[in-house]
C-alpha cells in the first residue's frame, strides 16, 4: 500500500504527523504485510465460485478461521505492545443479510468486516490510545419493522458511536429516523433524496438519486441522438426517487420519456411489462430495479427480441450476481453506480483482497461502505472521543481528498449542511466481459465505452 | 393495438398454465382431504431446487428432471399426510390451516439454511429463445411449460374419472363416511391425494426452472395466485381451478397492460371479490366436488 | 371459567396488574421493554380477533385490513391536518368500523375456507390500493411521522415506558370488552353462532346482525392497534400496515393460546412472542433461517399436541393441582 505523500501517517487522512518519518515508513511496511495476512487468513482452498454447498462450507471455514484469528490476536494482545490497551469503539452495521436482499447484504457484511480489519491493523484510533473498532452487525432481514427494532436495539445495547447501513433506501430511511432521535450519526450510501431532508445525523458521502437520474439521461445521449426512453421502476423509495429525478430532468437533458411505469417488485413474469415497453416505441429502457426483477426484465427483452438499449440504473444492476444470472446478455449494458472498484488505486487494492475472500469483485455498495468505515475512523480520530454527538460533529467537518476515506468518484469528501457530500457524483458503468467498468463521465472513465 | 392485446392474452395464458398446476394441487387436497394447504408453494420451491441441483450437478435438463421431482414429491406428500395431516383431521379448520402454515414456514427456513437466500437460475439452450408468429412472440420455455402443464392436468382428469383409485378419491371428496362404508380406506386415499397434489407442485417447479429463478421465498407468490384460482374455480373442482388459473393469468396480464404495471394483482383480486359477490361458491357454483 | 378462579380470580388479577404496572419502573433494559410492548400489543390484536374468530368462529385472516386502515387514518390526519393521533386513533377505529360493513356483507355469505380466503383477499386489495395510489397516502414509499421529540399530545414520547402503558391500556380495554361480552346475551349468541350457525338461526338468533356487530367491534379495536403501531415505529408503508403476518399472528395467538377464551390470546402471545424474541437473540446471528426453523417446529409441535390451544394445558394442570374435577377449557 503506497501512500502519496510523506506527510501522511494514517492511510486515510492528511493530518500532520506527530511521529518521526522513520516510524511512518515502518508503519507502511507493516500495513502491506498485514493486508497480505488478511487475505491469507481468509482464503480457503480454491476460489471456485460454484453455486452449491462450498459457499456454506466457505462461510463456516471463514467463521472458524476468523474465530481462530481473533483468538490468536487476543492471546498475543495479552502482551501489550502499545502503552495501554484501550476500550474498543463500537460502530454498528445494519444490513439485510436475509430476505429478498440477502445476497447484497451478505456482501456488505463481508466488506464491513474487512474495512474494520483494515482500520484496526493499521493501529486503530490513535487518538484514543490505539482503540480498535468493534463492528456490531445486525441483520435487518430486508424488513422495515425489523430495521426499526434492530437499529434501536443496537444503539441501546452497545453504546454505538456511529452506524452505517442499510443498502435499501426504504430500510435506511427508517434506520435514519431512529438514529436521528437517538442522536447517533449514520453514514449511508443509499440514494434516496429523502435522506438529506430535515436530518442532522445522517450523512451521505455518495451520489443522490437525482444525480443518478441525470447521469442516466446523459448516458442515453451517448448511444442515440434523440433518445425516447421508457422508464420502469420498482415502486418503493429507491425506484421512486430515481424515477422522479428522471422525470424532472429529462426535458432539460434533451431526452423524451415515452413511458413512465411503476411496477411492484417481485413479479412472476416480465412479459406484460416488456410488452408495454414495446408498444411505447421507446429506443431506450431505463429500469430502476433490484436484482431479481432486473434479471427477468433483461431476459424477457431478449426473448421478445426487442432491440432496445437498456440502462440498468443502479441497485441490482451493479452486483456480480447480475452477470452470473444473465451471462452474456449483460455485456454492453450500461448503468450508473455511486462507487466502482476501478475508480482509484485504493479501490483496486481493496477489490483485490475482497476478490480473494469471496471470489467476486467488490460491488458498489460494499466498496462504498469500506470508505465510510474509514470516514468514521477519521472522525473518531479528530473527535478523540466515542461520544456520538462529538463523532457526529467530526463527521460534519470531514474534509478529505486522499486515502481510503476519500475513496469515491472524484476523490474528495466534504459534507454540506444537509449531510450531502458536495463533491459526490455518480459514475456511469458498463458490463464488459463479466466485469463492471467505469465509462462516464470522462474524468472517471477507466475504460472505453463499448458500442453495442 | 390488436397485437398488444393478443400478446397480452398469450402471455397471460402461458403463465396461467403454471398457476394451474399449483392450484390444481391445492384444490385436489381441499376436495379430498378437506384442508387448505398453505405450504403448496413451498413444494413448488422444492421441485425447483431438485431440478436446479440436477441441472447443475448432472447437467440434466429441468424438463427431463420431471421424472425425478414428481416421484420425490409424491413420496413427500404421502409422508406429510401420514405423519402430520392425519393428526389434525376432523378438528377445527384453524389447527389444520396453521399446521400447514407452520409447515410452510419450516420449509422456507430450511431452504434458507441449506441453500442460502441467493437466487439460482438455470440456463438451457431454449431459455431465451422465442417463437414468432407474426407480431406475437411466444417464449419457448414457457410454451413447453404450458403444454406439459395441460398434459399433466389432462392426465389427472383422466385418472380421477377412469381409474378406480381416482373414483375412490372423488367418492371420499363427496362424502367421506359413505365412502368408508363402501370399503374405501380414507387414509390411503388421502395419502394418494396429497402425493399427487405435491407431485403436481413439483412438476410446476421443474417446469418453471428454465425461465424463473429459485430462492427460498419463491413459493409465496405462486401460492397466493393458486389460492385465488382455487376459490374462483370452486374449491375442490379441478377443471374449475384450471379455467380460473388461465383466466387469472390473462386478467393479470391485461391489467398490467392497460391499467398499470403495478396493477396486475389488483385486477385479479377484484375479479375474485366480484365473483364471490355474485357466486359465493366460485364460478362452478354449487357444492364442491 | 374454572371454578376455583372464580373466587380467587380478582386477587390473581390484582397481583398481575400491580406487577405489570410496576414493571417499567423496575426493568430498564430497552430490549426487554420492547418485547413487552410487542406482547401487549399483539395480545390486544389477538383479543380483538378472538371476539370474532374465537367465539363466533368466523375465522378471518384479513384483520390486517383494519390494522392498516387505523394506521393510515391517524397518520393522514396527523400529517395532512395536524390532528393529534389520540383523536386519529378513534377516527381510525370509526373508519375501520365503516369498512367492516361492506366487507362483512360480502364475506359473511361465504362459509369455511371461502370466508378465510375472501378476508385474505380484502386485506390484499387494500394493500394493493395503498401501494398504487400515492395521491392520498404516499404509495409504496410510505412515510415517516414527523419527529416532534417528546410530544405527549401527539403520541410521541422519549420514554419507552409511555408506549408500554398505552399498550397495557389497550390490552386492558380489549380484555374488559371481551369479559363484558362474554357475560352478556351477545356472548351467548356468539357462541351459538360459532357452534352451529344454522341451528342458532333456527332458534331465532339474528345471525347476520350479530356477526355484523361483532365484526364492527373487532375491527374498531384492531384499528386502535394500528395507530399505536405507527406511532411506535415512526414509519408506515402499505407493506407494514396491511401485512399478512399481522392477520396470521392475530389468529395464531388465539389458536395457540385457546380459541374462544378470555385469556387464550394473552397466553398465546406470551408464548409465541417470547419464544420468537429469545430465538432471535440466541440464534438470530448464526446461520440464517435457524431461528425461524426452530420456531416453526415448536409451532407445529404445539398444534399437533394441543390443537385446541394451550389454555387446555393450564386448566388441566390447575385442576390437577387443586384436586378438583378436571375443568374443561
Amino acid at each position: 500500500m503506497t501512500l502519496s505523500s510523506a506527510q501522511v501517517t494514517w492511510p486515510w487522512t492528511k493530518v500532520e504527523s506527530r511521529q518521526r518519518p522513520a516510524e511512518t515508513y515502518t508503519l507502511i511496511a507493516q500495513e502491506e504485510y498485514n493486508m497480505e495476512n488478511i487475505a491469507e487468513a481468509y482464503i480457503i482452498g480454491d476460489t471456485e465460485t460454484s453455486q452449491t454447498s462450498p459457499i456454506r462450507q466457505r462461510r463456516r471455514d471463514f467463521l472458524i478461521k476468523t474465530a481462530g484469528g481473533v483468538l490468536a490476536t487476543s492471546v498475543l494482545g495479552a502482551f501489550p505492545t502499545l502503552s495501554r490497551a484501550a476500550e474498543p469503539v463500537n460502530i454498528g452495521g445494519l444490513y439485510p443479510v436475509t430476505g429478498s436482499l440477502a445476497q447484497i447484504g451478505q456482501g456488505c457484511v463481508t466488506a464491513a468486516k474487512l474495512a474494520v480489519q483494515m482500520v484496526n491493523d493499521a493501529g486503530g484510533i490513535k487518538s484514543l490510545g490505539g482503540a480498535k473498532l468493534n463492528l456490531i452487525i445486525s441483520d435487518v432481514q430486508s424488513d422495515t419493522t425489523v430495521t426499526r427494532t434492530e437499529t434501536e436495539r443496537l444503539i441501546t445495547d452497545y453504546k454505538l458511536s456511529a452506524i452505517h447501513g442499510c443498502f435499501a433506501s426504504a430500510l435506511t430511511l427508517i434506520a435514519s429516523e431512529v438514529a436521528e432521535r437517538a442522536k447517533v450519526p449514520l453514514l449511508t450510501g443509499s440514494s434516496s433524496d429523502q435522506l438529506n431532508k430535515g436530518r442532522s445525523f445522517t450523512f451521505t458521502p455518495f451520489a443522490r438519486a437525482s444525480q443518478f437520474a441525470q447521469a442516466q439521461l446523459r448516458m442515453s445521449r451517448l448511444v442515440s441522438d434523440k433518445p425516447k426512453v421508457a422508464v420502469i421502476f420498482e415502486n418503493t423509495a429507491f425506484g421512486t426517487s430515481t424515477s422522479n429525478g428522471l422525470r424532472e430532468q429529462a426535458a432539460g437533458e434533451g431526452v423524451e420519456i415515452v413511458l413512465f411505469e411503476p411496477y411492484s417488485a417481485g413479479f412472476t413474469d416480465a412479459s406484460p411489462l416488456i410488452n408495454k415497453v414495446k408498444a411505447s416505441g421507446a429506443n431506450a429502457l431505463f429500469s430502476v430495479s433490484y436484482l431479481n426483477d432486473l434479471i427477468l426484465i433483461v431476459r424477457t427483452v431478449k426473448q421478445v427480441g426487442l432491440n432496445i438499449a437498456i440502462n440498468g440504473g443502479s441497485g441490482g444492476f451493479v452486483i456480480p450476481d447480475f452477470y452470473k444470472s444473465v451471462g452474456k446478455l449483460a455485456d454492453g449494458l450500461q448503468g450508473v453506480a455511486h462507487w466502482n472498484h476501478d475508480i482509484d488505486a485504493n479501490a483496486q487494492k481493496v477489490n483485490a483482497v475482497y476478490q480473494k475472500l469471496t471470489g467476486e469483485f467488490l460491488f458498489e455498495y460494499a466498496g462504498g461502505l469500506v470508505a465510510q468505515t474509514f470516514m468514521i475512523a477519521d472522525a473518531l480520530e479528530r473527535a478523540a472521543s466515542t461520544d456520538p454527538q462529538k463523532v457526529r460533529d467530526a463527521i460534519a467537518s470531514l474534509n478529505v481528498s486522499s486515502g481510503y476515506a476519500a475513496m469515491c468518484p472524484g476523490g474528495k469528501v466534504r459534507f454540506g449542511p444537509d449531510g450531502k457530500n458536495v463533491y459526490a457524483h455518480p459514475v456511469g458503468v458498463q458490463w464488459q466481459n463479466g466485469d463492471l467498468a467505469s465509462v462516464f463521465p470522462k474524468e472517471d472513465a477507466r475504460a472505453p465505452l463499448l458500442k453495442t | 393495438m390488436l397485437e398488444t392485446v393478443a400478446q397480452a392474452v398469450v402471455n397471460g395464458l402461458l403463465i396461467g398454465g403454471i398457476y394451474a398446476l399449483v392450484s390444481i394441487g391445492v384444490t385436489l387436497i381441499f376436495g379430498v382431504v378437506k384442508i387448505v394447504n398453505f405450504a403448496q408453494g413451498e413444494f413448488v420451491m422444492l421441485g425447483m431446487y431438485i431440478s436446479f441441483f440436477l441441472a447443475t450437478q448432472f447437467g440434466i435438463d429441468p424438463i427431463a428432471s420431471l421424472v425425478v421431482s414428481m416421484p420425490v414429491l409424491f413420496v413427500a406428500g404421502v409422508l406429510v399426510q401420514h405423519f402430520l395431516i392425519r393428526r389434525v383431521l376432523g378438528l377445527d379448520d384453524m389447527p389444520q390451516i396453521f399446521l400447514t402454515f407452520a409447515l410452510s414456514l419450516l420449509l422456507v427456513n430450511l431452504a434458507l439454511m441449506l441453500f442460502t437466500a441467493n437466487y439460482r437460475t438455470v440456463h438451457t439452450w431454449y431459455s431465451d429463445e422465442s417463437l414468432h408468429f407474426g407480431e406475437i412472440n411466444v417464449p419457448v420455455a414457457k410454451l413447453i411449460a404450458f403444454v406439459l402443464a395441460m398434459v399433466l392436468s389432462g392426465a389427472l382428469w383422466v385418472f380421477l374419472h377412469t381409474t378406480d383409485l381416482g373414483k375412490a378419491m372423488r367418492a371420499s371428496a363427496q362424502n367421506r363416511e359413505v365412502a368408508m362404508l363402501m370399503g374405501i380406506n380414507p387414509n390411503r386415499v388421502f395419502c394418494i391425494a396429497l402425493g399427487v397434489a405435491l407431485a403436481l407442485a413439483g412438476a410446476a417447479g421443474s417446469l418453471l426452472m428454465p425461465f424463473y429463478p429459485v430462492y427460498p421465498l419463491v413459493g409465496q407468490i405462486f401460492v397466493l395466485m393458486a389460492f385465488v384460482a382455487v376459490v374462483l374455480g370452486t374449491l375442490g373442482n379441478v377443471v374449475g381451478a384450471l379455467v380460473a388459473s388461465l383466466m387469472m393469468g390473462v386478467a393479470e396480464s391485461l391489467g398490467i397492460q392497460f391499467v398499470g404495471a403495478d396493477s396486475g394483482l389488483i385486477v385479479v383480486f377484484l375479479m375474485l371479490l366480484l365473483t364471490l359477490a355474485f357466486r359465493p361458491n366460485g364460478i362452478a357454483g354449487g357444492r364442491a366436488r | 371459567m374454572i371454578r376455583g378462579l372464580r373466587t380467587r380470580g380478582p386477587v390473581w388479577l390484582g397481583v398481575a396488574a400491580v406487577i405489570l404496572l410496576a414493571l417499567p419502573l423496575v426493568v430498564k433494559n430497552s430490549f426487554v421493554i420492547n418485547i413487552f410492548i410487542r406482547i401487549l400489543l399483539f395480545a390486544f390484536i389477538g383479543v380483538a380477533w378472538n371476539l370474532m374468530g374465537g367465539y363466533a368462529k368466523q375465522l378471518s385472516l384479513g384483520h390486517a385490513a383494519y390494522f392498516g386502515l387505523g394506521a393510515y387514518t391517524s397518520t393522514i390526519l396527523q400529517i395532512d391536518f395536524g390532528i393529534s393521533p389520540w383523536i386519529g386513533m378513534v377516527a381510525g377505529g370509526v373508519v375501520a368500523m365503516l369498512a367492516s360493513l361492506p366487507i362483512g356483507a360480502l364475506c359473511f355469505r361465504l362459509r369455511g375456507p371461502y370466508f378465510a380466503i375472501a378476508t385474505i383477499a380484502t386485506a390484499q386489495v387494500l394493500m394493493l390500493i395503498f401501494l398504487k395510489f400515492r395521491d392520498f397516502a404516499w404509495g409504496a414509499e410510505g412515510t415517516t411521522i414527523p419527529n416532534l421529540g417528546n410530544a405527549p399530545f401527539m403520541m410521541q414520547f422519549d420514554a419507552k415506558a409511555a408506549y408500554y402503558y398505552i399498550a397495557l391500556g389497550l390490552l386492558a380495554l380489549g380484555l374488559a370488552i371481551t369479559y363484558l361480552i362474554e357475560r352478556s346475551w351477545m356472548g351467548c349468541y356468539l357462541v351459538a353462532i360459532g357452534e352451529d350457525e344454522d341451528a342458532a338461526e333456527a332458534i331465532g338468533v339474528n345471525a347476520p346482525r350479530i356477526k355484523r356487530d361483532i365484526y364492527m367491534i373487532s375491527s374498531f379495536l384492531t384499528a386502535l392497534a394500528g395507530t399505536f403501531y405507527v406511532q411506535f415505529i415512526y414509519f408506515i408503508d402499505p407493506n407494514i400496515a396491511f401485512n399478512f403476518s399481522i392477520s396470521i399472528e392475530a389468529a395464531l395467538v388465539s389458536i395457540v393460546g385457546g380459541i374462544g377464551t378470555l385469556w387464550g390470546p394473552v397466553i398465546g402471545t406470551v408464548l409465541l412472542e417470547t419464544t420468537s424474541a429469545l430465538l432471535q437473540r440466541w440464534l438470530g446471528s448464526s446461520f440464517v433461517g435457524v431461528q425461524l426453523t426452530v420456531y416453526s417446529l415448536i409451532l407445529m409441535a404445539v398444534i399437533l399436541w394441543r390443537p385446541t390451544g394451550l389454555i387446555g394445558v393450564l386448566t388441566d394442570a390447575y385442576g390437577r393441582l387443586a384436586r378438583r374435577d378436571p375443568a374443561r377449557a
